[in-house]
C-alpha cells in the first residue's frame, strides 16, 4: 500500500526530469549559436574588483534562529493534527501552551529588534 | 495540464509578450556563462525549480483524482515547495555575480518570513479535516468550505502562494532593482527552465488553495474537474489583480509583519479550529 | 538551417530591448521609450535577457573603461545593437536593429568584430554633427547598427583566462572603438596573474562592519547601464552582504558639446530672453516629475503604476490637452497618495532631517505628487514666464551649481548603511539629472524642436 502510493510519484519525478533534459536538448538543437557566451558579471557595465561570491553578511541571522525553533515545533504539529479528536482537550492545551511559549520568545525577539535590520 | 495552466496564466499576464514566443526566444538564445561561474550549480538550481513544482503537484487533486493521494500529502506539498529555497539560492549564488547573489539571499530572507505563517495555515486546514491526506481535506469540505470558517488561514495562504513563487508583490529575489536578481545572469534555456519553473510553482501554489480551502472539486451541477479549473482560475485571477495594486514588498519590512502579526494570527486561527474540532 | 532561421524570425518578433542612456540623451531616451511602448516591445533588465541593445546617445567610457562594449559583450546571440543619437530617428533605428537581428547569417561564427569597431569609428566622425539637432538633418540615419558576436568565437579554448585578460586590459579597451583593435589579441596581450587570484580576480577581503565585526567586503561599481537608473550615474559601492558600507559618486563623463538639459529647457530658454509661456514650463515640469515618478515606482516594483506615470508623461510631451490629461493623471496621483502599502514600504527610508533633500523617500514622492498637481493646473497658462526666479523641476536653474549637483553630493551620506533595495530607492527618490552637469550650452537662437 505504502510503496504503491509512491510509485506514481517516482514516475512523475522521472518524467519531469526527462522533460527538462528534453527541453535542454531541443534548445541545444535550435539555438542560434552553440558555444556558450563567456562574459563577466553585470552590475551596470563596470567590473567588480573581487569575485562576488563571498561570505555574505546576512543581517537577518537572528530570524533564522527563531525560525528554527518554530520549524522544530512544526514537526510536532503535523502529526498532532491527526490525533486531536482522539486525545481530546489535553492535546489542544499542550500544543497551544507550547506555541504560547514560542510566541513569548517571538515577542522578546521583537522587543530586542531582531526583525528590523536597517 | 499544469503546463497548460501556467501557459494560460502567462497569456493573461499583461507584461509578457506571449508565452509561446517567449519560450521560442529563449530556446534559440545562446547560453551564457559568467566568469568563474559554478556551471553544475546553475544547472541544478534551475532544474530543481520546475521539478519541485511538479512534484508538489503530485498530491494536487484534479476533480477528485490526483497523481497519488499520499497519506501525508499536505506535508509532502510543504516539503517540495520548500525545495524552491535551495533552487533560487543556488541559482543566485552560482553565476558569481553580485546582483544575482543578492537576489538569491533575498529569497532566503523571504522564506524565513513567509514560511511559518504558511505552515501554520496549511496545518489549520489539515486540522479541520483531522487528516494530512489531501483527499480527506477535500472530503471534509463537501458542506462548508474551509475558506469560510478559516478566513485568516486562507488569506495567509494566498500571501504565501505569491511569496513562494517569488512573484508579483514578492518578486524581490528576481526584482528589477537588482537587474533580474537570481535570474539576472541567466539566458537561453537556463532562463527558460528557471522562469518556467517559477510559473509552474505559482500555478501549483494557487491551485493548492482549491483543495485546502475552496472545497476542491465540490460544487453544484458541473463535474469535479470543471470546478477545480474554475476555482484555480479564480485564485490566479485574484493574484494577477493583486499584483497590479501593490508595489514590491521588501523583506526587511515584511519579516516584522509576518512574525509579529501574521504568526500570532495564524496561531489564533489554529486555536479556534482546534476548539471547533474538539466540540464536534 | 532554414527551420532555425524561421524559428528565430517568430521568436524575435518582439525583441527584448536593453535601453542604455548616456547623459545628455534624455530626448533620445524618451523617444525610444515611447516607441517601445507603441510597439509593445519589452524592456530587458540586463544584458542576459536582452536581444537588442539600444544606446540612447553615444556612450562615453568611464575612467577609460569602455563599459558599453562590455555590456554588449554580455548579450547572448542572437543580438544586435543600435545607437540613437537623434530622437527623430528612434523608430528608424529600432527597425534597423530589428532587421539586423532577423538577418540570417549575421549571428553565426566567423563574423568577426572588426567591422563593428570600424563602424564605431565612422559613427564618431559624424557624431559632432549630431550633438545639436537644430540645424538641417543631412545626416545619414543618425544611428549605427551592428550585429556580431564576434569577440567570443576567437576565445574558444581560453575560458579560464580570457576574463583575466579582459580585466587587465582596461586601458586597451578605451582605444578599442577608435583603433578597431582586435578584441581577442588585446585580451591576451594584457595577460597577467595576481597572486592567489582565481580567474584573474582576487577574492573579497574582510573589513569591519558597523558593529566592528570583520566581514567580507566587495567593491562593486553600480551603473551606468541599470534599469530605472539616472543616466550616466556610476556609484562605487563597498558592500557587505547587501548592505552598502560606503558609496562614492564617480565623476560623470559628459559629452564635450552638450545641448541644454532637456528637463530644464524652458527655463534656460527664458533665461536667454526667449518668450516662454507659463503653460509650456508647467508642462515640462509635470512631465519631468512623472518621469522621476515612473523611475521610482519602477524601482519600488509597482510596474502597473510606473507604466501609467510613463504613459501620462508621454502624452504630456506629445502635447495632449488638459481635458485629456486630467482624467489620466488625477486618479494615478490619488491612488499613490492613498496607498498604505507604499507608505509602509517607503516611509523612513533614506531619511534626512534638513537640507535640499529633507524628509524620506515617501515624503519626496508626495512632494512630486504635489508638484504634478500644481503644474497640471497651470498647463494652459498663456502668460509669459517671469524672468526670475527660474525654478526648474529639480530646483533653481539660474544659480552657479546646478540643483542635481547638490542631490549627488547628498547621496554618499544617505546611502551609507542602507540595504541594497533601499539604496536603489534613495537614488531613485533623489533622481539627479546628470544632463544638468554638462557644460551648459545655452539655447541661443535655437528653434524649439
Amino acid at each position: 500500500m505504502e510503496a504503491a502510493a509512491w510509485e506514481p510519484v517516482a514516475l512523475l519525478f522521472a518524467v519531469t526530469v526527462a522533460g527538462v533534459f528534453l527541453l535542454r536538448g531541443v534548445a541545444a538543437a535550435v539555438r542560434t549559436v552553440r558555444e556558450p557566451l563567456h562574459t563577466g558579471p553585470f552590475s551596470g557595465g563596470l567590473e567588480p574588483r573581487e569575485h562576488p561570491v563571498s561570505r555574505f553578511h546576512v543581517r537577518w541571522y537572528p530570524v533564522t534562529m527563531i525560525f528554527l525553533a518554530f520549524d522544530m515545533e512544526m514537526l510536532f504539529m503535523y502529526p498532532w493534527t491527526k490525533v486531536v479528536p482522539e486525545v481530546g482537550t489535553p492535546a489542544v492545551v499542550e500544543m497551544f501552551l507550547f506555541l504560547g511559549i514560542l510566541l513569548a520568545g517571538v515577542g522578546y525577539a521583537w522587543r530586542e529588534g531582531a526583525f528590523r535590520w536597517t | 495540464m499544469l503546463v497548460l495552466a501556467a501557459w494560460a496564466t502567462a497569456t493573461v499576464d499583461a507584461r509578457s509578450t506571449g508565452p509561446g514566443r517567449e519560450v521560442l526566444r529563449l530556446l534559440v538564445q545562446q547560453r551564457r556563462i559568467t566568469r568563474a561561474a559554478d556551471i553544475p550549480l546553475v544547472r541544478l538550481g534551475t532544474t530543481l525549480l520546475p521539478v519541485a513544482a511538479v512534484l508538489a503537484a503530485a498530491v494536487l487533486p484534479f476533480g477528485f483524482r490526483s497523481v497519488s493521494d499520499l497519506p501525508d500529502g499536505v506535508v509532502w506539498f510543504n516539503a517540495m515547495e520548500a525545495l524552491a529555497w535551495a533552487a533560487v539560492w543556488l541559482t543566485g549564488w552560482a553565476p558569481n555575480s553580485t546582483l544575482s547573489l543578492i537576489g538569491g539571499y533575498r529569497f532566503l530572507a523571504q522564506g524565513l518570513a513567509y514560511e511559518l505563517p504558511h505552515m501554520l495555515a496549511i496545518t489549520t486546514a489539515a486540522l479541520g479535516a483531522e487528516s494530512l491526506q489531501v483527499g480527506a481535506v477535500v472530503d471534509a469540505q463537501s458542506g462548508l468550505w474551509f475558506a469560510v470558517w478559516m478566513p485568516v488561514a486562507f488569506g495567509i495562504y494566498l500571501l504565501s502562494a505569491l511569496a513562494m513563487a517569488f512573484w508579483g508583490p514578492f518578486d524581490q529575489p528576481a526584482g528589477a532593482d537588482v537587474a533580474g536578481g537570481a535570474a539576472g545572469e541567466l539566458s537561453g534555456v537556463d532562463r527558460l527552465v528557471f522562469l518556467g519553473g517559477r510559473w509552474l510553482l505559482l500555478v501549483v501554489a494557487a491551485a493548492f488553495a482549491v483543495p485546502l480551502f475552496l472545497g476542491g472539486g465540490h460544487g453544484p451541477l458541473l463535474p469535479g474537474w470543471a470546478w477545480t479549473v474554475l476555482k484555480t482560475a479564480a485564485v490566479l485571477g485574484f493574484l494577477l489583480w493583486a499584483r497590479r495594486r501593490v508595489p514590491t514588498v521588501r523583506m526587511e519590512r515584511y519579516v516584522e509583519l509576518a512574525w509579529v502579526v501574521l504568526t500570532p494570527l495564524a496561531v489564533a486561527q489554529a486555536l479556534v479550529v482546534a476548539v471547533v474540532v474538539l466540540a464536534r | 538551417m532554414d527551420l532555425r532561421t524561421r524559428l528565430t524570425r517568430v521568436a524575435l518578433a518582439q525583441p527584448a530591448v536593453l535601453l542604455v542612456t548616456s547623459p545628455g540623451a534624455t530626448r533620445e531616451r524618451l523617444a525610444v521609450e515611447a516607441e517601445l511602448e507603441r510597439r509593445d516591445w519589452p524592456q530587458a533588465a540586463g544584458p542576459a535577457s536582452a536581444d537588442l541593445v539600444v544606446f540612447a546617445g553615444t556612450p562615453l567610457p568611464v575612467r577609460e573603461d569602455d563599459w558599453a562594449e562590455r555590456v554588449w559583450q554580455g548579450v547572448p546571440a542572437p543580438r544586435a545593437r543600435v545607437t540613437v543619437t537623434d530622437a527623430v530617428h528612434a523608430a528608424h533605428a529600432l527597425d534597423h536593429g530589428h532587421a539586423t537581428l532577423l538577418k540570417p547569417g549575421t549571428q553565426h561564427a566567423g563574423h568577426q568584430g572588426h567591422m563593428n569597431h570600424q563602424g564605431h569609428g565612422a559613427d564618431h566622425e559624424h557624431e559632432s554633427g549630431h550633438g545639436e539637432h537644430g540645424g538641417a538633418h543631412e545626416e545619414h540615419g543618425g544611428h549605427e547598427e551592428q550585429a556580431d558576436h564576434g569577440g567570443h568565437e576567437g576565445h574558444g579554448g581560453h575560458e579560464g583566462h580570457r576574463p583575466n585578460g579582459e580585466h587587465a586590459a582596461h586601458q586597451g579597451h578605451g582605444h578599442m572603438d577608435h583603433g578597431g583593435m582586435d578584441h581577442g589579441a588585446m585580451g591576451h596581450g594584457g595577460h597577467q596573474h595576481h597572486m592567489g587570484a582565481v580567474a584573474g580576480l582576487p577574492m573579497a577581503e574582510r573589513a569591519a562592519d558597523r558593529d566592528e565585526l570583520r566581514l567580507d567586503r566587495l567593491h562593486v561599481p553600480l551603473g551606468p547601464a541599470l534599469p530605472d537608473w539616472p543616466a550616466g550615474l556610476v556609484l562605487r559601492l563597498e558592500l557587505q552582504g547587501d548592505v552598502v558600507q560606503r558609496a562614492e559618486v564617480d565623476p560623470v563623463p559628459t559629452p564635450s558639446a552638450s545641448g541644454p538639459a532637456f528637463w530644464n529647457e524652458p527655463w534656460l530658454r527664458a533665461m536667454t530672453g526667449e518668450p516662454v509661456t507659463v503653460g509650456e514650463a508647467a508642462r515640462r515640469q509635470c512631465a519631468a516629475h512623472l518621469d522621476s515618478l515612473g523611475r521610482l515606482l519602477g524601482v519600488a516594483g509597482w510596474i502597473d503604476a510606473a507604466g501609467r506615470a510613463r504613459d501620462a508623461r508621454d502624452s504630456l510631451l506629445g502635447g495632449a490637452g488638459r481635458d485629456e490629461l486630467v482624467p489620466r493623471i488625477r486618479p494615478l496621483v490619488r491612488r499613490l497618495r492613498r496607498s498604505w502599502t507604499l507608505r509602509w514600504l517607503l516611509a523612513g527610508v533614506g531619511a534626512q532631517a534638513r537640507g535640499p533633500v529633507g524628509g524620506d523617500v515617501h515624503s519626496r514622492l508626495i512632494a512630486w505628487l504635489d508638484a504634478i498637481e500644481h503644474a497640471l493646473d497651470a498647463i494652459d497658462g498663456r502668460e509669459r514666464l517671469p524672468a526670475r526666479p527660474l525654478r526648474g523641476p529639480r530646483g533653481r536653474v539660474d544659480t552657479e551649481t546646478p540643483p542635481s549637483q547638490s542631490l549627488l553630493d547628498a547621496l554618499p551620506e544617505l546611502l551609507e548603511g542602507a540595504e541594497f533595495a533601499c539604496a536603489r530607492l534613495i537614488v531613485a527618490s533623489l533622481d539627479p539629472d546628470l544632463d544638468e552637469l554638462a557644460p551648459q550650452q545655452l539655447p541661443v537662437g535655437r528653434n524649439h524642436g
